[in-house]
């Protein structure tokens, strides 16, 4: 059995983790240590701690760091110097200093580092990733892609808070499409343009809406939008969509495209039913901590995807085009 | 395009009377389809007729304007409305001083679907604007209006397929204030960010790159109480067989309803017989493509490039 805890309970994502965990065959769910007293309330899922320590005391092999963005460091630092292998929320970190200094620490305890990158689990997407070897569409020209969602403020105020998050939706939702598209296309960005604004929620204190444009090295071309642009009455929290523009054809990539709409009292939603990209993520993470594979992705996909949203903002404040 | 407008002319109380084109064989067939005159040249065609209708190659459309604009003809031209921003500005400051009319084609703005979003937009259903995403994609015209392919002519898929988009956004998110674009494809793909004097962003992407055949023209309208989408009725695969039947020129999805080209030839001829304000002015015609300069600069140069008026 391999002893995975979570580590913070400020990321909305912590409680589908801990369900994933709990439900795993071969994994102990060892619990979540919260220092924050207001987080814990109403928790259920396995044993509580107070703190970082008192869950490494515990003994695990493994946690899945699910604290406030600006907290990663802080938190990865300490279990690489308990030798704990780590799964890390994304964003990695706020800056690209503090995303460096977790990638190096974790190399330096020879820990893993894996980012939660869910997509990279995704059926449709992993298609994409072999539609493009097989060169299906040629060559690829360019990327049009989309991460839009509701304001994540209904989950954790934090989200939208400059020194927690690190920025907004462009923090949010940049990383997830720049590291499909690195894994895509086995090449590094290189130039970022962005331009950003607050007319979705206009009283949050970061931007709310957002599009990007990335230069891959060999020249491919991409938009992203990561607006939080759905509005409080969207049908589910929102979705990413890719599209790829190859020299012999064209194909459009919906991660999320499994679902129900379902109309009921009142409400319009939609009931995903497809694959748990989730689920395979923690279930890779955890046979890489019992050596069974290498990670599919590691810390320096963190790192990579972090220094692209970061330039984002370095091009939206300079209004021109900056380097990676 | 000059076969779609007059077949819509004949949905107005006006008459074509007379054709001119530099290929008598091609103004011949028109004339003789519509029962009109054939003219000799463009200074007999703008003696025998109340207004002109030009649907000639882009680059040439400035100096037609302009002859005409001097005849004291009032004008229907095709989008865009010249090869760059200084011919534009130049036709529309000769109308303004021949006191003659200037309509511009931009027949997105009477495209039901593109005119019921922006009423929405306009009775205030999402709020303020904030991000307009925008596509037409399709593929390279081909054959006898090769003319489309020759980007000196054509000003290339920015100047004659994004135009219509950014002429679209400028009339749901107000004027822009700069613009930044990369390419692929050999130019013919390009995705451009517009940044709009209110903060509203609009993502345009115009593409010729698409298979042969295709056409999507697609949009979402997201603000700051709402969301408008316009969903695909056509999904692409990685390769599509071309066949033999396909339009040289891409022709947009058509819809249930009246020809948006005839809506927008009935509404000029409204215009023009003095029964309503037009829709897209002369001035619209210009700021269109002083964007769409802004776009290619921005391809040429990798900067954000700020858009004069």
């Amino acid at each position: 059995m391999t002893r995975v805890g979570i580590v913070g309970l400020a990321h909305v994502h912590a409680a589908g983790y801990a369900a994933i965990l709990a439900d795993l065959d071969d994994v102990e769910f060892v619990g979540v240590s919260e220092p924050r007293v207001e987080l814990r309330s109403g928790w259920t899922t396995g044993e509580v701690f107070d703190d970082l320590d008192a869950l490494i005391r515990a003994r695990v092999d493994a946690v899945i760091v699910c604290t406030q963005t600006n907290e990663h460091l802080a938190a990865v630092t300490q279990l690489a110097g308990a030798g704990i292998d780590v799964l890390c929320e994304k964003p990695l970190s706020t800056t690209v200093e503090d995303a460096r200094e977790i990638v190096e620490v974790c190399d330096r305890a020879g820990v893993k580092l894996m980012t939660a990158f869910p997509m990279r689990f995704s059926p449709p997407l992993i298609e994409g990733a072999q539609w493009i070897a097989e060169e299906r569409a040629g060559q690829v020209l360019a990327f049009t892609g989309t991460n839009n969602g509701r304001i994540p403020t209904d989950h954790a105020a934090w989200f939208a808070d400059p020194v927690a998050a690190g920025g907004g939706a462009v923090m949010d939702h940049v990383v997830h499409l720049v590291d499909i598209m690195r894994w895509w296309l086995r090449s590094e960005p290189v130039e970022v343009y962005a331009d950003t604004n607050r007319v979705f929620h206009p009283d949050a204190a970061v931007e709310t809406g957002g599009v990007v444009t990335v230069t891959f090295d060999g020249g491919v071309i991409a938009t992203i939008d990561c607006s939080w642009s759905r509005p409080d009455n969207y049908p589910i929290w929102g979705g990413l969509t890719i599209e790829t523009l190859g020299t012999e054809g064209v194909f459009a990539t919906d991660p999320f495209a499994e679902r129900l709409e379902m109309w009921s009292k009142g409400t319009t939603e939609w009931l995903d039913w497809g694959h748990d990209p989730n689920r395979s993520m923690i279930e890779h993470f955890v046979g890489a901590v019992r050596g069974e594979h290498p990670l599919a992705v590691t810390g320096i996909d963190g790192l990579r995807a972090t220094e692209v949203a970061l330039a984002a903002y370095r091009s939206a404040s300079a209004g021109q085009p900056v380097e990676v | 395009m000059a076969g779609v407008h007059a077949d819509a002319w004949e949905a107005t109380p006006d008459r074509i009377v007379a054709v001119f084109d530099p290929d008598r064989d091609r103004s011949s067939k028109l004339a003789s389809d519509y029962g009109a005159l054939v003219a000799d040249d463009f200074e007999s065609l703008v003696g025998m007729v109340d207004v002109v209708d030009i649907c000639t190659p882009t680059h040439t459309h400035a100096s037609y304007i302009t002859a005409a604009a001097d005849a004291g003809v009032d004008i229907v031209c095709e989008k865009p409305l010249a090869r760059t921003a200084s011919e534009a500005h130049e036709a529309v400051a000769a109308c303004e001083a021949a006191g003659v009319r200037l309509l511009v084609g931009h027949v997105v703005r009477f495209f039901p679907e593109y005119a019921a979003a922006r009423d929405a937009v306009m009775a205030g259903d999402i709020g303020a604007v904030g991000v307009v995403r925008l596509d037409r994609s399709t593929y390279l015209p081909a054959g006898a209006s090769s003319w489309f392919s020759d980007r000196s002519k054509s000003g290339g898929v920015v100047l004659d397929l994004m135009i219509h988009d950014v002429d679209y956004a400028r009339w749901v998110a107000g004027e822009v204030e700069r613009v930044y674009a990369r390419s692929a494809g050999g130019g013919d793909h390009v995705l451009a960010t517009l940044s709009h004097t209110n903060g509203a962003i609009s993502h345009i992407q115009g593409s010729w790159a698409y298979p042969r055949g295709s056409f999507r023209a697609v949009f979402e309208i997201s603000g700051s109480d709402g969301l408008i989408q316009r969903h695909a009725a056509v999904q692409f695969e990685a390769s599509v067989e071309t066949s033999d039947d396909v339009s040289d020129v891409p022709q947009p999805p058509s819809s249930s309803t009246e020809s948006p080209y005839v809506s927008e030839i009935r509404h000029f001829s409204s215009v023009l017989h003095g029964d309503e304000e037009p829709r897209v002015t002369a001035d619209d015609g210009a700021r269109a493509v002083a964007v769409c300069d802004g776009i290619a600069e921005s391809l040429m140069t990798n900067r954000a490039v700020e858009v004069g008026p």
